[in-house]
């Protein structure tokens, strides 16, 4: 049975937390190691944006500013989450595992799968939607929840869990969120300009985004919900989950990613172009 | 899937049109068609020295995001700037338009690392096999 390492919830501010999930990917690939799996929280309200968003179009930086929201780029692809009440989930594993499936898609797939299969467990029915669909609003654009891609996980039509993935030299980092409350009105201030009526948006929203505890009566908080999930990831996965923590060499790579990278504006705000971060 | 016989290929899936010591780059057309949609692409400045088996630049894709690995070393001498007007031209013409950078080889014998388009068909082929 393949071990796969299990970093448990914690939980980290949005830097740190981009910062811990590429130490991993990049001591990955020039190792072979067992993947892992990441559950983790955000010590405080955060947005985190898509590698090649832009932040002055995409985000209203004052509002984040005034509600002290922390601003991170992500390593990954894709738009803007607003980590309030979400739980956020890492996978970092080799492109040739056999548990996934060839295929850029294969892995959105397969962890939807034990996401949904844990989801289950929770009497709430999620379906992986097959075809990607587009947000049919420009204005929400922006937002990650706001357009369901293939694979993603959909219930009754609103998706629950949003994902993103990056790949290099044969290693994949996928993270996603997983929505436990969800509040249409901080989430459409994130990207809101001045001059659009939040009461339509936030309507908008509300009939494509749902979360966890909307759709159970069971009651949930982070820890149940993450000891669900791991099970489940065993199970669909026939793998066993080791605890573990990060290496030496992932943390020293964190905190020079965590210096030099995530908390640096130039990455943040203009994702400037990085070949100078892993050169000493 | 197409995989012309005058270029080199790397197994992180670029390929190489060799001028003298020059590097022509861009991905192959297995990459861009796993990659499905390309919506934008970050490549160095000119005078970058970019690295064997480094990063050189990024992809975005409806699927991913991609850092593209260099196939060789040198500095970035030429990019095309056709892909700020129309990144589509990766999806469509991978080969010729579709280029990405222009590479002054610092180590031609890098090449050697290289895969002919036969045995980069196999080396696909046998990815695809291994699951």
């Amino acid at each position: 049975m393949e071990e796969w390492r299990y970093l448990s919830f914690n939980q980290y501010n949005a830097f740190e937390n981009m910062a811990i999930d590429e130490a991993i990917l990049r001591v990955n690939q020039q190792k072979e190691m067992s993947p892992t799996l990441r559950f983790y929280g955000w010590k405080s309200p955060s947005v985190s944006l898509g590698y090649f968003q832009n932040v002055r179009n995409e985000v209203n930086i004052e509002f984040c500013h005034d509600m002290g929201i922390h601003i991170v780029r992500r390593p990954t692809g894709g738009k803007a989450v607003l980590h309030e009440k979400d739980l956020t989930y890492s996978v970092v594993a080799r492109e040739n595992n056999s548990l996934f499936p060839h295929g850029l898609l294969g892995t959105y797939r397969v962890i939807s799968e034990c996401i949904a299969a844990g989801l289950a467990k929770l009497g709430i029915k999620a379906d992986l939607l097959k075809e990607g669909r587009s947000t049919g609003a420009l204005d929400l654009g922006a937002l990650c929840f706001s357009i369901p891609s293939q694979y993603e996980l959909l219930v009754n039509g609103k998706k629950i869990c949003g994902s993103a993935q990056m790949r290099s030299k044969g290693v994949f980092l996928q993270h996603g969120s997983i929505l436990m409350e969800f509040d249409p009105a901080q989430t459409y201030s994130v990207i809101a300009k001045s001059d659009v009526d939040i009461t339509r948006q936030k309507e908008k929203l509300k009939k494509q985004v749902t979360s966890v505890h909307e759709t159970t009566d069971i009651k949930t908080d982070y820890t149940s919900l993450c000891q669900i999930l791991a099970s489940s990831f065993e199970e669909f996965l026939g793998i066993r989950l080791v605890e573990g923590k990060l290496t030496s060499e992932e943390e020293t790579i964190k905190k020079h990613l965590l210096q030099h990278k995530y908390m640096d504006s130039r990455w943040n705000m203009e994702g400037k172009a990085i070949e100078w971060i892993f050169k000493e | 899937m197409s995989f012309p016989d005058d270029l080199l290929y790397s197994r992180e899936h670029t390929w190489v049109r060799v001028d003298g010591d020059l590097a022509t780059i861009g991905i192959t057309d297995y990459a861009q068609e796993e990659l499905g949609e390309i919506f934008s692409v970050e490549v160095p400045l000119i005078d970058t020295y970019v690295e064997h088996d480094e990063p050189f630049g990024t992809i975005e894709s409806s699927k991913t995001v991609a850092e593209l690995i260099s196939p060789v070393s040198g500095d970035v001498i030429i990019v095309n700037e056709e892909l700020s007007d129309d990144v589509g031209i990766v999806n469509s013409d991978p080969y010729t338009t579709g280029w990405m950078i222009v590479v002054a080889m610092s180590d031609p014998g890098e090449l050697d690392n290289l895969l002919g388009p036969i045995e980069y068909s196999d080396y696909i082929d046998a990815e695809e096999g291994s699951r």
